[in-house]
């Protein structure tokens, strides 16, 4: 596996249109990529066009990526994983998820709050399991399968609006320990 | 339904609203609406940042799984279509820290000797390598005639603190034109007005330090940094 720095060099190269960097990008990360995706979609057709799909983006926007403290490898899994909920919901032209991978990376956030909860990362999985029972799945589910609030509350068997509030106060308390 | 006086105050909506955002749990409209606030909310962008890094630790969970090798060559297909030149911007990324004559000169005989059968139409090139005369500023700019747009690389130097650089185009006497404030990337590319795209070799290119967000005035208001005149190869 590539170190940061590398995947930021070869993002700095294909920004500049290096194919090559692009090509040992894509050895770099693409397992990475696929494995997210398939875990969304499960199903491995669509996981391969998403993926082509989520490089091509990677391609377009790497002149957008800047090293502002978040993590080449999350920018690229997020740019993965939106477009691969974009495939299972296929919302009606909502937000271009094209714009996400751009917020992510605007030039205005600066690294000390990305910094801090990259720190926190690590912690992520202990705090989940400190949350009742259910709801670290709940969470789980939505960031690792895409899971919506309908399918959620499908799941744990609650109205819509429950899940809405649990999660909510999931999300608070995840927040609060993982900042411990 | 949940009662509302249980919810979170409302100071904490923000930071919830972005996790939400993060995890794709909103609806379409409120996607949306958020989507929207972002570009104009640099604090709310840094809060979506903050959200991804934090459920970043669930990536390690993720269980890697090589795609088919026919998924890369479907992609650079898809991408690049058949086998071509490599396009000329990409050329000029090899030219960071090299003076453009000594630029122009290898352009020169790799155009003359490599690449003997390309296409013959071949668009014109050019370049502009725009320096203050202390070089502690310098950007290659090319422009893709193709797609309008002029691409950048910054080689050295920076806006100042609490400033931003802006890029102008200037057409003989005419008044200087913006082409828009420069990120903090090294690269980047901007989009060239239609009105100047005729006349591209009598263009000079000039960036000068000016307040966030640019010019208030549409004209440069900050010292002039550096110029560099916009020659075809």
């Amino acid at each position: 596996m590539a170190t940061v720095q590398e995947i930021e060099d070869l993002i700095g190269r294909v920004a500049l249109g290096d194919r090559k960097a692009f090509s040992a990008l894509y050895d770099a990360t693409s397992a990475k990529l696929f494995g997210t995706v398939m875990r969304v979609l499960n199903d491995r057709a669509g996981a391969e066009d998403v993926v082509q799909d989520a490089y091509m983006k990677i391609w377009r926007y790497a002149d957008r990526y800047s090293a502002n403290g978040m993590s080449p490898m999350t920018w690229m899994i997020t740019i993965a994983r939106n477009t691969a909920i974009d495939r299972i919901r296929r919302t009606r032209a909502t937000v271009d998820l094209d714009g996400v991978a751009e917020h992510l990376t605007a030039p205005g956030p600066g690294p000390e709050q990305s910094a801090v909860a990259a720190g926190e990362a690590r912690r992520i999985k202990a705090c989940l399991d400190e949350l009742e029972d259910d709801r670290g799945s709940a969470v789980r589910g939505a960031y690792l399968e895409g899971r919506s609030y309908a399918d959620l509350a499908d799941t744990f068997n609650v109205p819509l609006n429950t899940m809405r509030t649990w999660l909510r106060r999931s999300l608070q308390s995840l927040q609060e320990c993982m900042a411990r | 339904m949940s009662d509302l006086s249980t919810d979170p105050p409302r100071e904490d909506d923000d930071n919830l609203l972005a996790a939400e955002y993060v995890l794709r749990l909103l609806d379409p409209a409120e996607e949306a609406a958020f989507a929207a606030r972002l570009s104009r909310e640099p604090a709310l962008a840094e809060t979506v940042a903050a959200w991804s890094a934090r459920f970043s630790g669930l990536d390690a969970e993720v269980v890697e799984l090589a795609p088919r090798a026919a998924v890369k060559a479907g992609l650079e297909r898809r991408l690049f279509g058949k086998p071509e030149p490599t396009p000329f911007w990409q050329r000029a990324g090899l030219w960071q820290g090299i003076s453009l004559a000594s630029a122009a000169v290898a352009a020169f005989f790799a155009f003359q000797t490599l690449q003997p059968v390309e296409e013959p139409a071949r668009a014109p090139l050019f370049v502009s390598e725009i320096t203050a005369e202390d070089q502690s500023l310098r950007l290659l700019a090319v422009y893709d005639s193709a797609a309008g747009e002029v691409r950048l690389t910054r080689t050295a130097g920076a806006a100042a603190d609490g400033r931003v650089l802006q890029l102008w185009a200037i057409a003989g006497e005419a008044a200087p034109v913006s082409l828009g404030v420069l990120p903090e990337t090294a690269a980047t590319a901007v989009d060239l007005p239609e009105a100047l795209r005729a006349d591209v070799a009598g263009l000079v290119l000039a960036v000068s330090d000016e307040p966030p967000g640019g010019s208030p005035t549409g004209a440069p208001t900050g010292a002039v940094l550096a110029v560099g005149q916009v020659s075809e190869l």
